[in-house]
């Protein structure tokens, strides 16, 4: 549970995302693919929320409605307590400016006919920000925070001249410029090195502390959100099926899926280790779509009976960790004692 | 004996800028039934290092010095013919996203037949077929699925059957490149532990080539650090990884955020890597070294020996 005297920056509100996908040539008929099934997520101000999945788990596409690229089927997404569905005009303006969202491409991200420059004034432009002179100390500031410094010797290059590291810089500056208060980052780092992904995720932290602004990071990798992120959400297929602080969640996994994750996570040179959860199936059940546990097809320690009737909701354990499992208890609160 | 061995091997290609040392003098040597792993990040050659030992070079890519010797015979002074006899028959490659060249307008049961077929003239196509049930078993994909063609398979499946096509001809050495990138993280597990089993199972020398430490510290003997061409340290797992010695290892290892133990804060390492068309003379890690001296910049580094199968190019 949030503190109660925490401001919640981002809210998602019970979002439920279809797509109807077509059907063939031959004429079958297309079928809804339920990217988000019922997700709710709050990110206090000058936070980093982590959420972590695989492949078509739907983190992508819930980052894409934050910045109002797509709508949500069912359900709302409040900034700052404002519905942004029904902001227009200069309202909506002041939400671009607002929000912002790194993408994890960064060799496509960038316009390659824009020089670096122009790339990182151009939000300035847009949001009529500013004369020439003063975008330009912008840009060389923005340029300098993300390392891309001296800034003279990047602002004429072009995109093919830079390398997949500086160009995810170029990406940030660009994000930042505006002076965000919250930034979804789509797997800013899974196309680049080791070595590089390391600064990239410094220069977020350094965002965070001196922007004050506030971060949903997506990713697939549990090790890169615990250094990152204060608190994270596991997804699954369109699911929340673990969320609460990084450090708890990590190091207290509830959810067998969440444990299979770190099960894979290999621990550097002592293979010999026996895995600690083991909740993984080696060959996938037959389940049905959309019915029961969304896991309930890899999971080990499932029972099939009771996991196949009923999709398992998002529960609380004790005061900030909460699991969507059936086989979960909830920890009984002490003092108050009652059980929630 | 040592299954495969390679003495001083440098590699590279012409381009229109000028000839670009790929790989630079490197030597290795791999049993029978071990495992190698080449890690380094983009540009350090390990997969230039793959394709020569298979001498699957492009056109403008040359092997200028060394030696390549496999199960006692001297690779470079094979023909090409004497060469495909060796490919997919003794030595397999897997490379990357090697899911995304199964060819789209075939079943998956044809095309492991095929590779079987091309390389064993005499197993006609019920016998190949036979084979394929047997790979099929053997690398955990469904017996009812053989019929399917790729597009009707997960990345995780695509990847098994690249796996069966590669075991197909009952290799000494698989060559693997990337065999994972791409999947997700359990999948990507899964078949890591998968083939581990396989390969204790046949006996099958594997060299994995990843950019991922964490995917090669999981499942190599052996683990060789390539930076900007050259082998920069080389040893067995464990001492690698519990006491690593090159500074450039030692930063990269900083640079992995880990699930376990203090959350320190990730050490990136400044600047980019070096220019290899023009290589420096000196350690090409000079510029990015936190440690350097002035010796650094104008000797070549020489090997250093910290135990009979850990080396180091700088202590």
């Amino acid at each position: 549970m949030i503190d109660k005297g925490k401001e919640i920056i981002l809210e998602l509100e019970h979002i439920v995302k279809r797509y109807r996908t077509r059907g063939s040539f031959f004429g079958t008929h297309g079928k809804d693919v339920i990217a988000l099934d019922q997700v709710s997520i709050r990110v206090v101000r000058g936070e980093i929320f982590g959420l972590v999945g695989e492949s078509g788990s739907g983190k992508t596409t819930a980052g894409r409605l934050i910045v109002r690229l797509e709508e949500p089927e069912e359900g709302k997404i409040y900034l700052d307590s404002n519905e942004i569905a029904a902001l227009k005009g200069n309202a909506l303006r002041e939400f671009r400016r607002k929000v912002q969202m790194i993408f994890q491409d960064p060799y496509q991200s960038l316009n390659p006919q824009f020089s670096v420059f122009d790339a990182v004034s151009e939000p300035l432009i847009i949001h009529k920000i500013g004369n020439a002179e003063a975008r330009k100390d912008s840009v060389w500031q923005a340029m300098k925070s993300v390392g891309l410094s001296p800034p003279d010797d990047f602002a004429h290059r072009y995109p093919h001249q830079l390398s997949g590291g500086q160009r995810q810089r170029v990406a940030i500056a660009r994000a930042m410029i505006l002076k965000p208060e919250f930034v979804v980052a789509d797997e800013p780092t899974s196309m680049l090195d080791a070595s590089i992904s390391a600064q990239i995720f410094n220069i977020l932290l350094e965002m965070r502390e001196k922007l004050h602004v506030s971060f949903l990071f997506i990713t697939h990798s549990l090790a890169a959100a615990r250094y990152l992120c204060d608190r994270i959400a596991v997804i699954y297929r369109g699911n929340l099926v673990e969320m609460g602080p990084g450090d708890e969640v990590i190091q207290n996994p509830k959810h067998p899926y969440t444990q299979a994750l770190i099960d894979a996570l290999p621990k550097f040179g002592y293979s010999g280790e026996v895995k600690r959860y083991q909740t993984l199936l080696r060959a996938e059940r037959e389940t049905s779509e959309y019915v029961g546990c969304p896991f309930l097809g890899r999971c080990k320690v499932a029972d099939e009976t009771k996991c196949s009737r009923k999709k398992p909701p998002l529960k609380r354990l004790g005061d900030s960790h909460s699991v969507a499992c059936f086989y979960t208890e909830p920890e009984v609160k002490t003092g108050s004692g009652s059980k929630e | 004996m040592a299954l495969l061995v390679a003495e001083n091997l440098s590699v590279g290609y012409q381009t229109q800028k000028g000839y670009l040392h790929a790989v630079e003098g490197v030597s290795f040597s791999l049993g029978a039934g071990k495992s190698l792993g080449f890690v380094g990040e983009s540009g350090c050659g390990k997969t230039t290092l793959g394709m020569a030992l298979m001498r699957l070079l492009p056109p403008n890519g040359m092997i200028r010095q060394g030696r390549i010797f496999f199960d006692g015979e001297d690779l470079l002074q094979k023909t090409d013919e004497e060469m495909r006899q060796v490919r997919w028959k003794k030595i397999a490659m897997i490379f990357q996203a090697a899911m995304n060249a199964l060819n789209p307008v075939h079943r998956i049961i044809d095309q492991i037949a095929e590779a079987i077929l091309t390389h064993d003239p005499l197993c006609d196509k019920e016998e190949a077929y036979e084979q394929v049930r047997g790979l099929f078993q053997l690398v955990g994909l469904p017996q009812d699925r053989m019929r399917d063609y790729p597009h009707q398979y997960s990345g995780g499946m695509k990847q098994r059957a690249v796996i069966a096509m590669a075991l197909a001809c009952q290799p000494k050495l698989i060559i693997a490149d990337e065999p994972t990138t791409a999947l997700d993280v359990l999948v990507q597990d899964q078949i890591l532990q998968e083939t581990k089993n396989l390969q204790k199972e046949f006996g099958i020398s594997i060299i994995y080539i990843s950019h991922d430490i964490s995917i090669v510290a999981d499942v190599c003997h052996d683990v060789g650090i390539m930076y900007a061409g050259q082998l920069v340290e080389y040893g067995a797992r464990e001492e690698i990884f519990d006491s690593p010695r090159h500074p450039y290892t030692k930063a990269l290892l900083s640079s992995y955020p880990t699930l376990t133990g203090e959350k320190n804060r990730l050490v990136p390492i400044p600047g980019e890597t070096p220019n290899l068309i023009h290589p420096p003379l000196g350690c090409r890690f000079c510029d990015r070294c936190s440690r350097g001296s002035v010796s650094c910049r104008t000797e070549t580094p020489v090997w250093i020996e910290i135990s009979p199968r850990h080396k180091t190019l700088c202590d």
